[in-house]
């Protein structure tokens, strides 16, 4: 189970790219305060406006196309830059090993409650 | 982003996070309700570790606990599972405000930057 979420900009996946790995640019969108090391290995550090932080390891990258982050929880993001006509299709996946047990459980759990 | 407002999902995230966990909370709730000795019964594993795994998701609100008799029995709380429905709801929510943000933020640097979509005779500014 995962999340998933698409959106078409009109810049070059280059220029996408910067967004994705410069932590100033990163600031603009993604995290109120961001320390990312870009590169197969890097450590990031991501804080938001309400106090959340999270930590992650870059996974995966290849330049202009795909970044790859595993969350210090056991989860990951995988982020897909692919151009098209009309500029660049930017493509998230955010999953989580427990995502889809969750969902299951809960299913269960409704299923046997209704059953007692 | 388990953190601050989604406190108690940590813990039922944790408590899922093991399969052998997550096998015992489908079978307390395909029983109804189970006991310790009667889930041992049907798995590979002690009455022992079955207690203290079934006591370990009673402490992150998977399971509720009632004294009966000698033991203690077992049924599933769906509650916590609809918090971490939720919560992943909320990571979708935070992805659609993100990348309306990067959308914004591209937009915004394009006067700064040379962009290679300007129109060829330069009209845009």
């Amino acid at each position: 189970m995962e999340i998933e979420r698409e959106i078409v900009v009109p810049e070059e996946p280059d220029e996408v790219w910067e967004s994705l790995t410069d932590p100033q640019r990163l600031e603009e969108w993604f995290a109120s305060e961001v320390e990312l090391d870009a590169r197969p290995g890097g450590e990031g550090l991501f804080r938001w406006g309400d106090g959340d932080e999270r930590r992650a390891v870059v996974r995966e990258l290849e330049e202009s196309e795909r970044l790859v982050l595993d969350w210090d929880d056991g989860g990951s993001v995988a982020i897909e830059l692919e151009p098209v006509v009309d500029g660049t299709r930017v493509h998230v996946v955010e999953s989580a090993p427990e995502f889809a047990p969750a969902f299951e459980l809960r299913a269960l759990a409704w299923t046997a409650l209704a059953a007692a | 982003m388990r953190d601050g407002a989604h406190g108690g999902i940590d813990r039922v995230f944790a408590a899922l996070g093991d399969a052998g966990r997550r096998s015992l909370v489908e079978a307390v709730a395909t029983r109804g309700t189970a006991t310790a000795t009667e889930l041992a019964a049907e798995l590979p594993v002690t009455r022992q570790a079955v207690a203290k795994q079934l006591s370990a998701l009673a402490d992150a609100g998977l399971l509720r606990a009632t004294r009966s008799g000698r033991e203690t029995r077992y049924q599933v709380t769906p509650a916590p599972l609809e918090d971490a429905v939720e919560w992943m709801v909320s990571v979708g929510s935070a992805w659609d405000q993100r990348l309306a943000a990067l959308r914004r933020s591209l937009a915004g640097s394009q006067g700064k930057r040379r962009s290679i979509r300007q129109p060829p005779d330069g009209s845009s500014s």
